[in-house]
Parts: structure tokens; sequence; C-alpha cells
């Protein structure tokens, strides 16, 4: 029996917690091999999901982290192309198989292992969504939904409390069901994962608070209140209606299919909620009946429902589980509406709390969302004790998995934590929002990875949050908040970082910082909430401090975001809440007579609309509605501002346009926008003439891998000689570094418009560093190494110049001695609305990677709604509804250079160094390039214009590579390639680091050095040499801001011209040369730094560093 | 436990015509719906009948019951206080002895050759205690009966302790309170309108209303609840018929079905056939003509 079966089927606690990591040490190559043959006959013939998962991630850590580093491993093979397909149609088994019969065929390799790392991994995780979704169907309570598929069979029936009137005048009464939210006091190690709870269930336990609150320091909302709050009742229209007040929409549903569309407006969580709740169960996914029929059985003839949900205030990434509560509070008035709870006001039953809580994990399946099992903690009163709980033999999930679906909550009583207690935790705990609102999806996967492979810092750090669990306990029951304070803190610098190191940021950090130092020992503690800090956060103080630590909070947070806004992605300004624990949970409320009006944010959203309508036009309820609420206006206080409200959305003056910042045309025009260039684009796009289909070679084009012999293999080290060379030429200051920071880092942070270069990414070095501080500490320890100051230049955009110009200020340059200077960019394009052939292109005809069941059909459902969108806006006109510099696009780094010699800046460096000859340039996410004296002395001594570093290719490395094309040895975009199973078939990648002959170059663009005082001269010819360059159409995603928080992500046109294909031009000397992986790869995607971490890749960047 | 009386309710607001509707029974002979409930009991050995009626209801119902007359006494439901009040209005006639209960909307038939109420009868004295009789009701018509929770009992295919009673419930609920092992998904026990009751029904009814406050309605599925916690109390799974002649179509239905059950089978067949034909076959054959 091989070792690792032993640890994964291990009874023995202390044999099954053992480390991954720790065997794989020390196994070589070949033991590690026949591990991987063992654990994947293991995984298929054993029943206990658990172990297969375990097996799966074990097989997933062995091809990422230990394979390539293993003696012995070739680095060069092919990928199978139809493995990859099968990948991204989420056909795992098949995909591995491939993998495996191309292993066994041609030897393993590098990239077979790192293809098979990617398919162990998303089979491990779609194993368990699987099992999450079978529980929460086979959760009692909740099957018969998945039964019933006809609306004739429809069970329920709303109450007829909500269908009586006492006379025609009268409104249908309303159902408000108001919720707290949960806040976390414990932050147990995110054990409230459901993989987690369910394999651990002793270890999964969290301290669930219920909680009011209200935005301080505005006028809206005095005191702390339940910040969800939902609507049910019933109306006189055969139409679902669904009002989400806080996002501004409505819609009046008519079919049952309608109901399923997730993504075709804001309202898939209410839509969620009313599928979840049994009121259009999931057994009815695409019936054909029209609504009226169901409605009509639900409630009666020619009668429909409304459901309306509103959030007070409170925004997105608050850290809160809001969208959690939101669905939970809908699914529980939905469910007392349809009489699935004895009591239709007052609090849930714990049996109604329960369903209610399992509908919600439902709900957030089908909307293809997700959280924790706490995060409709608020349901429940006060706080709470939740815990995993073993499965029993009546459980569904017995001898499936070791812990139930749903842990069991213990309501903690007067007696375990008094009303001074509770009072004194409210008295000192300072609750924010620090503006960050990002995606912790990413986080909680890596959190459920290192629990099942027990890497051994972060198993141990696991523990050592279970012991900090117990005395926050301990603490609470005895009233010393000061003590907890001590031990959230503990916790978030020790335990939570140890697993999750990105949990933290500069951000957070700063401020903590800030806080100390401020108030010293008044300051007990930071406290993180939910998956990652940024957002919600706590901060335990003094009680007697806490007022002007709440002032203080609002000016050090504002400040810091203001420092960092261009560096982090913010969605919002920083907020500190004021808040109350609620002693009620869920707790609803029937509205009869004069009382049965909605929210004052209802009318102000839906009166305009109804006041567009002939009144003989409207519904009797809604004429009635009318009169009651123009009567309500008149007398009742709290409704006394809503006429101007009323006025000013009937009326809406000019939008206020701001001064201070820069239109879109005077961009344009500052940009050096290009307005022929331009239009001949938008022509050539609407004709058809370019597109991303047109982006391709010809299919005849001759594309095959280059040779061993084509290229040169520095992996291993280049000679003495090349090094001598380099090191001779960089003493004389022959060398400069082009560092890439012009693009948006669009994947980076997903469109949020920040600079990555800024992006204080990971912590180095004992701190959070940028990647331009990166950078320049590289090139400080060459300049140290050849005792030449190296000049490092950085180029910008209109994007970038600006925040990374004054950060440098703001850190006097990082201290790098030698010159740094900035390239402003000086050309700019202005995006365009896509065409609908080319989005399709894009989603229908390039392979595409299928989501999960549910997730696909919401991204599909999108796909349809931007469809429409783009033709709605008209495709290929201008692309301006948004911020004016989101409107603006980079042209591709193959103007950098000509931006170089428009700007001055190479004309300056050459004057002050006339010994300046190479320059190397390279991507701002390549970490782990320098100037290297070998390949330096490598790229003088071939006497190439361009000598390019290339990597062996990873399934992740996707973009082009190196090829021989007609004949010819070329880097080619993968844009370009005529059919995407080449790029299976050439065995490097482009680094997009490049050495660069300065004269030589020179000479391309028909210049010299004494031209390019000719302002004139050089355009002219960056214009003739650009028309000879490919204009590639893109698809980019960017976001549009609005509301609280709330994001739109648009696909818009955009073209670029790269610098590859500068190695296609005859004229240009081009050699290529391989690079070890951890020097040529880019981190892309901050999902890859937890690999990146891991695999020693960060280890080897801060050695090439000097801080 | 010897059962010789029998409770039928027909005082709700919209069923207290229905007993007077007249249908042909499967003798051939015409009978008022009430004729046919009380020679259903009859089949079971009741000697005595109590029908609970609306105020005013009394001389209609005489005038149809014919030769049962002498066992028959009415009582009247002053005020419509639900279904459990209208039972418990027969208190003084049942006295401290078991009865057979029937709703007067619904007819019931068997499959064999014993009659619904003998069937019933039969076991509750073997086992002498209260039983119901019960039918396995898919889920999509749960919101029209009372359904139990409870266990089978060892050894037997159509005996069940009940444990829990519930009026209407939802499937969510149902799901969670009332499966019972052996059933199909999606099925429950449902209440079939035929019971033997014991006195401590009619004690638990009487504590009910007095605790209600006065405007409440009372239900049976609620007094039974309560009783499967006092005492034995068991449910006789049914494969027999029973038609609700109060739903739309209900006493057309419920006359076809005791028709193709009675001596004019062939006859009520044969109407039926040529019913259809004209209908669906001879419009086409004239066209064809």
């Amino acid at each position: 029996m091989s070792e690792l079966t032993k640890i994964i089927t291990a009874k023995d606690p202390v044999l099954r917690n053992s480390s991954l990591d720790a065997f794989c040490r020390t196994a070589p190559l070949e033991e590690l091999m026949a591990e991987c043959e063992s654990l994947e006959l293991f995984r298929h013939k054993n029943d206990n999901l658990y172990e297969r998962v375990r097996a799966l991630f074990f097989l997933y850590a062995i091809h990422r982290f230990h394979l390539p580093n293993k003696q012995g491993i070739k680095s060069e093979g092919s990928i199978p192309f139809h493995g990859y397909i099968n990948l991204l149609k989420r056909r795992f088994e098949e995909a591995i198989e491939i993998f495996l019969d191309e292993s066994r065929a041609t030897g393993h390799s590098d990239a077979l292992s790192s293809a098979l790392a990617a398919a162990y991994h998303r089979l491990g995780f779609q194993t368990l969504a699987d099992q999450v979704r079978r529980s929460v169907r086979s959760v009692r309570g909740n099957q018969w939904m998945f039964r019933i598929g006809h609306p004739a069979d429809h069970p329920l029936r709303v109450r007829k409390e909500l269908l009586s009137v006492k006379s025609k005048d009268y409104l249908f009464p309303i159902l408000r069901e108001a919720t707290p939210v949960r806040m976390d006091l414990s932050h147990s190690g995110w054990s409230d994962i459901f993989f987690l709870g369910m394999d651990f269930p002793e270890g999964a336990r969290v301290l669930n608070v219920s909680i009011d609150l209200s935005v301080r320091q505005t006028n809206e909302y005095s005191n702390p209140r339940p910040p969800v709050e939902t609507y049910f009742r019933a109306i006189d229209q055969p139409v679902l209606r669904l009002v989400s007040i806080d996002l501004e929409t409505s819609a009046e549903i008519t079919s049952i299919a309608e109901v399923f569309d997730f993504a075709k407006d804001y309202l898939g969580l209410l839509k969620a909620a009313v599928i979840a709740s049994g009121i259009v169960p999931p057994g009815m996914e695409g019936a054909e009946q029209p609504l009226s029929m169901l409605l009509e059985r639900l409630v009666k003839p020619g009668h429909g429902i409304e459901i309306v949900s509103r959030v007070n205030g409170i925004p997105k990434g608050s850290r809160l589980a809001v969208s959690t509560t939101l669905l939970a509070s809908l699914i529980a008035v939905c469910m007392r509406a349809t009489g699935q709870t004895v009591a239709l006001t007052g609090q849930l039953r714990e049996d109604e709390r329960r369903l209610v809580a399992a509908r919600a994990i439902l709900g957030e399946w089908l909307a293809g969302s997700g959280g924790g099992w706490q995060d409709s903690g608020g349901i429940w009163p006060g706080i709470k004790l939740i815990q995993g709980v073993e499965a029993r033999p009546d459980d569904p999930e017995y001898g499936v998995s070791t812990g139930r679906l749903l842990p069991a909550h213990y309501i903690m009583t007067q007696k375990d934590v008094t009303s001074q207690v509770r009072q004194h935790l409210q008295d000192s705990l300072v609750l924010v929002h620090g503006g960050m609102a990002q995606d912790v999806g990413p986080i909680l996967e890596m959190v459920t990875e290192k629990y099942l492979l027990r890497s051994e810092q972060e198993w141990q750090g696991r523990q050592r949050a279970i012991q900090l669990f117990d005395k926050i306990v301990g603490h609470l029951k005895r009233g010393s908040i000061r003590d907890i304070g001590n031990c959230t803190h503990q916790n978030f610098d020790g335990p939570i970082q140890t697993i999750i190191p990105w949990a933290s940021n500069l951000f957070t950090e700063t401020i903590i910082e800030r806080v100390r130092k401020e108030f010293a020992n008044d300051f007990w503690g930071f406290w993180m909430l939910g998956g990652m800090s940024g957002g919600g956060m706590g901060f335990i103080f003094d009680p007697k401090r806490k007022t002007v630590a709440q002032d203080r909070l609002q000016s050090i947070m504002r400040e810091t975001k203001n420092q960092l806004q261009k560096a982090i992605p913010f969605a919002i300004e920083p907020v500190v809440y004021d808040f109350a624990i609620n002693e009620n949970g869920s707790i609803a409320e029937l509205l009869e007579g004069d009382r049965a009006l909605m929210p004052p944010g209802y009318y102000t959203l839906s009166i305009p609309d109804l006041l567009r309508l002939e009144r003989r036009k409207l519904a009797r309820m809604q004429r009635t509605e009318l009169d009651h609420f123009a009567t309500a206006c008149r007398n009742r206080p709290e409704l006394a501002g809503i006429i101007q409200v009323l006025f000013d959305r009937l009326l809406p003056g000019s939008a206020q346009e701001s001064t201070d910042k820069k239109s879109l045309d005077e961009l344009l025009q500052d940009y050096g926008f290009d307005r022929i260039q331009h239009e001949q684009i938008k022509a050539d796009l609407r004709t058809g003439r370019i597109g991303l289909a047109q982006n391709r070679l010809p299919v005849s084009s001759k594309i095959q891998d280059v040779s061993s012999d084509d290229i040169v293999n520095a992996t291993t080290g280049l000679s003495e000689r090349h090094r001598n060379i380099g090191m001779e030429a960089l003493a004389q200051g022959a060398v400069a570094v082009v560092s890439l920071a012009g693009g948006a880092g669009s994947r980076w942070t997903k469109g949020a418009g920040v600079v990555k270069a800024l992006n204080p990414f990971c912590r180095l070095g004992g701190r959070h560093r940028t990647f331009i501080e990166t950078h320049l500490a590289k090139s400080r320890r060459i300049s140290r190494l050849c005792g030449t100051p190296l000049p490092h230049i950085i180029t910008t955009s209109y994007l970038t110049h600006q925040p990374i110009e004054t950060y440098l200020q703001r850190v006097d340059n990082y201290g790098y001695e030698g010159p740094l200077l900035l390239s402003p960019g000086r050309f700019v394009g202005l995006r365009l609305i896509p065409m609908t052939r080319d989005l399709q292109f894009a989603w229908e005809e390039m392979p595409q990677q299928l989501l999960d069941e549910q997730a696909q059909k919401v991204l599909e459902s999108l796909h349809a709604a931007l469809l429409d969108w783009a033709r709605k806006m008209g495709e290929g006109g201008d692309y301006t509804d948004n911020v004016p510099l989101q409107c603006l696009h980079p042209v591709g780094h193959w103007y950098e250079l000509p931006n170089l010699f428009v700007n001055g800046i190479l004309k300056r460096l050459l004057e002050e160094r006339p010994r300046l000859k190479y320059l190397m340039l390279h991507n701002i996410d390549t970490l782990g390039t320098d100037v290297d004296p070998a390949l330096l002395g490598y790229h003088i001594d071939q006497g190439a214009c361009v000598t390019t570093e290339v990597i062996t290719r990873r399934i992740e490395d996707r973009g082009g590579g190196l090829a021989r094309i007609d004949g010819q040895i070329r880097l080619i975009e993968g844009l370009a390639l005529p059919r995407e199973e080449i790029e299976f078939n050439l065995s490097y990648y482009n680094t997009s680091t490049t050495w660069i002959d300065i004269d030589q170059l020179l000479n391309v663009f028909d210049l010299n050095r004494t031209q390019l005082n000719d302002k004139a001269k050089v355009l002219d010819s960056i214009r003739n040499l650009s028309s000879r360059m490919p204009t590639y159409i893109t698809l980019k995603d960017v976001k549009k801001r609005w509301g609280k928080g709330q994001e739109d992500v648009f696909p818009v046109t955009q073209f670029e011209k790269l610098w590859g294909d500068m190695t296609a031009l005859p004229e240009i000397k081009s050699s290529f040369v391989v690079v070890p992986r951890q020097r040529g790869q880019q981190l892309k995607e901050p999902a890859q730094l937890d690999g990146w971490l891991r695999d020693g890749s960060a280890a080897y960047v801060d050695s090439i560093c000097e801080w | 436990m010897k059962i010789t009386k029998a409770v039928i309710t027909a005082a709700g607001k919209d069923q207290h015509h229905l007993p007077l509707q007249t249908l042909i029974d499967r003798d051939g002979k015409e009978k008022s719906v009430l004729q046919i409930l009380v020679e259903e009991t009859i089949s079971g050995g009741i000697e005595e009948i109590c029908v609970v009626v609306q105020p005013g209801d009394e001389a209609s119902y005489s005038a149809i019951i014919g030769d049962h007359a002498g066992r028959l006494n009415f009582v009247v439901q002053s005020q419509p206080l639900g279904y459990g009040h209208a039972i418990y209005c027969a208190k003084d006639f049942t006295q401290d002895d078991p009865f057979l209960h029937l709703v007067g909307d619904h007819l019931y038939l068997s499959r064999q050759k014993k009659s619904c109420s003998q069937q019933l009868i039969e076991v509750a004295e073997a086992e002498d205690c209260a039983v119901s009789s019960v039918q396995a009701t898919r889920e999509n018509l749960l919101s029209y009966f009372g359904a139990i929770g409870g266990r089978r009992i060892h050894g037997r295919q159509d005996l069940y302790r009940i444990e829990t009673v519930v009026e209407k419930p939802t499937p969510t609920d149902a799901e969670q309170r009332l499966i019972i092992p052996g059933l199909r998904a999606g099925y429950y026990l449902c209440f079939f309108g035929m019971h033997v009751l014991t006195p401590t029904v009619m004690e638990i009814l009487g504590e009910q209303i007095e605790k209600a406050a006065a405007s409440r309605r009372i239900t049976l599925s609620d007094a039974l609840d309560e009783l499967a916690e006092r005492e034995q109390y068991l449910a006789l799974g049914k494969s027999d018929l029973r038609y609700d002649i109060g739903v739309k179509y209900g006493l057309l239905t419920a006359q076809v079905a005791l028709a193709l059950n009675g001596k004019d089978r062939d006859e009520v067949l044969e109407k039926l056939l040529e019913l259809l034909y004209v209908r669906e076959l001879g419009t086409s054959s004239r066209e064809t003509e």
C-alpha cells in the first residue's frame, strides 16, 4: 500500500493529519510517480467521498508543487489539445485519462504535470460542489420542490390573511420581514466553509452575532436597525412583480422561464429566493406553462404577487453576509406567506430557521454564488455558537461525509453572556467598511485546499485558531472584551495569515498601524470579518474612547484610501457604522389597512412610471395605493421629504459633471488620440474587414514548432564568458531597463482601473511590495553588483502616469540610486461598443471554459443580456458611457518603444549616457526577470537586434509562443493563430522580456541617434513602421460602477499592436533563448499568487532583490 | 369495544345542501346522499346515527331519509366554529361511547365485499382504540386534507401507529414530519374522511373549545394530534375509493363511479361510449360520408 493512501485512510488522527508536503520533500521522482499511480487507482476504487477528494487534492499538489522541482523531470513536453478541450468542457475524467495516456506514451513532463494539476484541482472542487448540491437537495423540506414540475401540481397557497380586504378601497395586507446581518466575532479560520464542516465538524465553529446597523455620519438612519427588509403582498394582476429598492430595479414577470433567467437584470437574488422558497419550485425549470397559471393556483385567479427587497444603506463587500441575509430574509417572507411556517408574524421557530438557512444555500447555488454556513446567521437572534455536527444514521449525509451540511446553532442565553457584557461589547467595538470589495471566492478555495492537504504550517495555524476560539468564547462569558480584542488580533496576525497570507493587505495594515500609534493601550485589538480584510472590519477600543475612535477611524481610512486608491481597488468611500446586537433575529409583521404601504423608496421608484399611464389603465389596487400614498404623504411625518424626491425623479435636472476632472474630449486630445486612424478602424470593424476572426493568419500558413537547434537553452546557465561580457557592459553603463507599466492590468483588478504596477501584491522581505518596488529592488542589486547605477525606465500611459508619478514621489522613488525615468505614452485609443459578431465569435467559436452547471446558465443569460446591450448601444460605435478614463484604451505594447522616441526620454538618456547601447524591455508582471549579466552577454555576443526570452510551456501559458512560420522563426500571438490547437504544439511561450540593440532598432525605424531630435521625422518613421504591423481587435472587460459599490462589467472592443510581431520583420535579426520558468513566468491574476508563493517563485524573486 | 353510534357532519357553510342531493345507488335505486351514507354506517353495524346540521336544516333532512328515520338524531351547530366544534356538538349523543364519524360531503366505495365502515369498525374493535382511515395521497393535494405522521405496525401492511396529525400541511412541513417508511416519495397518508373516535376526542375538543378565543375555529386535526399523545391511535390504510361531492363535477364523478360499480354497469358504460362516439368519432364519420 502506498504511503499516501495510508495517510488518507488512516483512523489514527496523527497519521491522517500528516502533511503531504513533508512526505513529498524527500521523496525522489520515481517514488512520487509511483504514488501518483497508486492515488489514481485508489480514487477510482474508493467510495468514500472525502477520501476520494483528498486523493484528488494530493494528486493536484504533487503535480503542481512537487514533481516540477524533482531532478530528472523533462521540462518540455506537449499537452494534448483534446485533453485541454475536455478540461474546458468540464469533462475532467476524460481529460485526466488523455494526459495520463500521453505521459505513458511520451514520458512524463513538466507540461503534463501542469495539465494534470489543473484537471485534478478542478475535479476535486467539482466533486465537493456536487456533494453540497446533493446534500441541499436531500434536506427534508427541500426535496418536494424538485419533484413539482407542473403549475397544476403546485401544493402551496398564499395564506388567507394576505388576501383579506375589508372593502374595495383597501389594499392587500403587506408582510414585512426585517432581518439583521451577522458578524463573526471569532473569525474561525474560515471554518464555516461547507467542505470543512462536512469533513471536520469538530473543528468547524463560529461565534456569530446578529446585528442591526446604520451608517454613521449620515442623517438617513439615526439608529441602528435591521439592515435587510423584505416585503410580500398579493396584487390584483396575474404577474410576479420583483422590486429591488436599493438597486432601483423592478420587473414584472409573466413566464416561468424568466424566473430562471438570473442574469437578465439585477433581480437574480430575488428570483433565486422565489425559487428556493418553493413559490416557483426548482423542479419547474423548463415548464412551458404561463406563470399566471401558477399564480392562479397559488393566489387566486387574476392575481399575482409582489416581492420587494431593501438593504438599508449597507454597501457591498461589508463582510457581514448582506447578500445571503437578503436571500434568507426573502425566503423567510415567502415561506411565511405560503404557509410554510407556523406563524405568519413574529420570530421563526428553530426548525423553520434551519430550513430557511438550507434554502438560502440552495438559492446561492441557483444564483451561482456561495458563502459559508454561518452567513444566514442573522435569522437567529442574538449571539450564537454555531458548530459543525457529526452526521448520524438518519441524516442524508450519513455514510457520505463525516459531518452534516447544516451545523447546529446554540443561542447563548443571558446567563451565558449577560446584558452588561453585550452592552460592553457594543461600547467597545467600532465596525467599519474600509471600502475594498473583493471577490473572496479564490480565498475560500485556498482554505479548502490547504485543509485537505494538511500543509504543516497551515494545519498548525488551524489548531491555533481553534484554541483562540475557545479563549474568545471564555472571555465573552467572563465579559472581558479587552481579552477578546487581544485574541482576535492574535488570530489575525497569526493563524489567519498563516493559512491565507492574502487575507491581509497594505491598506489594512496601514490603518492598524496608525490606530495603534494614536490609541496605544486604548486600542484593544483588530478583528477581521469574513473572507478577507479591507472591507468590513472591526476595531476594539476602550469604551471611553469609542466615539473618538469612530471619528478618527473615518479620517484614517479616508486618508489611507486616498494614498492607495490608485494601487488597490476600492469600491466605495470608507464608512463607519453604528451597530447594536439584535436579540430577535428575523422577525415579521403584517401591515394592514392604512399601514399597508411599502417603504418610501418603493414609491419614488414606481410612481413616476405609474403617473405616466392614464389613470384608467392602472389596476384597481394601483389606483387605491396611489390614493393611500398621497394621504400618507400629507399625514405621516416620516414621508415629509418624499414629495421633493419624487419631484426630482420626475423632472431630473441635468447631470452634474464634475468640473475638476477632464472631459473625454480633453483627455483624447492630451494623450495623442489619432482621430483619423480611429475612424478608419471603426469603419473597418463595422464592415467586417477587421474583427476577432480577422486577427488570424491564413489557414494555409505553415506553423511548426521550433527545434532545439533553433534556440539556446539558458535554463541551466550560460557560460562564464557571456557573464563577463555582460558585466563589462553593465559596468560601462551600456544598459537600461524598461518596465512596461502603461497597461491597465485588467486581469489583475478585473477592470477596476487601478494601476497594477502600484499594487502592493505580496509581502516580500518583510513588507508588502508593489510591482515597481520589486523591479527596482532587482535593478538595485544589479547596480551594486556591477558598480554602475542602472537606469530604469518605467513606461506609463494616460491611465497610469499621474498615479505612478505621485506614488513614486511619495515613496521617494523607493530610494532607488540610479536614474529613474517615466516614459509617458503618446498614443491612445477610444474604446468601441463591440460588434455582436465579435461577441458571438468570442463566446461561441473560441474554446470556452464551461462553468459549473448553474453558473453556466447564469453566464449564458448574461451573454444574452450583453448582446442585447451591444445592439441597443449601437455596434461599433464609440464607447462613452462610463467615466472618461474607462473609455480610453492603451494601444498595445508595440508603441512603448516609439513612445520613448517621441517623448524624448531616449534622446535624453542617450545624451546623458552616450555609451548606452542596450535596453532590456519587460512586462510589469514578469517578476523574476532582471538584467542578468550572462543573458546580456549572450545578447551582445549574438549581435542580434532583439533577443527574446521564452520559457517551456505549461497549460496556463496561453496566448501564442515561438514558432517557425512559413520557414521563419518568430513569435506569434495567440490571437493570430488560425486554429487553437496549434498553440499546443508550440513548446515555448513568450515571456515578453526582450533585449534590444538600440542602434539596430533605430535603423529598423529608419532613424539614427541624431534624428531623434527631429520630431516630424520620428513621427513619420513610426507611422510607416506601424502600418506594417498587424492590428489586433480584442475584447476587454470594463467595469462601470454605480450605486453603493455595485459594479457592472461590459465587454468593449479595442485594438492593439504587439511587440512580438517585430520578430516577423525580415530586416530584424532576432534570437531566442530559453530561460528558467521562475525568471520568465508572469503573474497575471491574484489567484496565481498563492501557488507562486508556495512553489518557491516568491522566494526566488526575493533572492534577486535588494530592498 | 363495541361501536354502535355514528356521527355525520353536514353543517359546513358550503356543504349543507350536499347530503340532500339525489343519486342512483349501486343497487339502481334513487337515493339521497344522506341515505347512502346512512346505509354505509348501518353496513358496519351502526344502530344510532347523529347528523350535525345548520340551524333550520333538520326538516329538509328528515324529509329525505326514508326508512331509516328511526335511527336518526339531529343536532344543530348554532355557530360556524369549525369542524371540530361540529363534532363536539354531538357530545350528548355519543356520551362515553366510541363512535364512527363520516363527513357529509363524501361518498365511499369499497373495492372489497365489506363496506369501508365495516372494515374500519372491525379494526377499531379488535385493537380497542381510535382508528382513522387514511389513503396515500400525492403531495400536490395536501392542501385539501389532514395528514398523519407515524410508523407502520410490525407485521401489518395496512395499519399505522399515528404520532402526528397536521391539518392541510405544506409539503415542506410534510417532508419534515410526516414521512412514512414504505410510501413512495411525495406521498403522504391523508384522512379518508372516516374515523372511529373514542370519548377522549370529545374530551380534548371540549378542552380546546374552552381554551380557544371566541372566534377561533376548532379543527378536528388539532384534537387528533393531541389524541395521539394521550392514547393509542391507529390509521388504517385504504385502497378504497372516496368521492368529494363538494368539488367541481364532484357529484357527477361520484354518480359515474357508483354506476360503474353497480348493477347497471353495462348500461351506463354503453351510454358513456355512445356519448364518446358521437362527440369524437361520430362527427368525423359523418364528415367522411
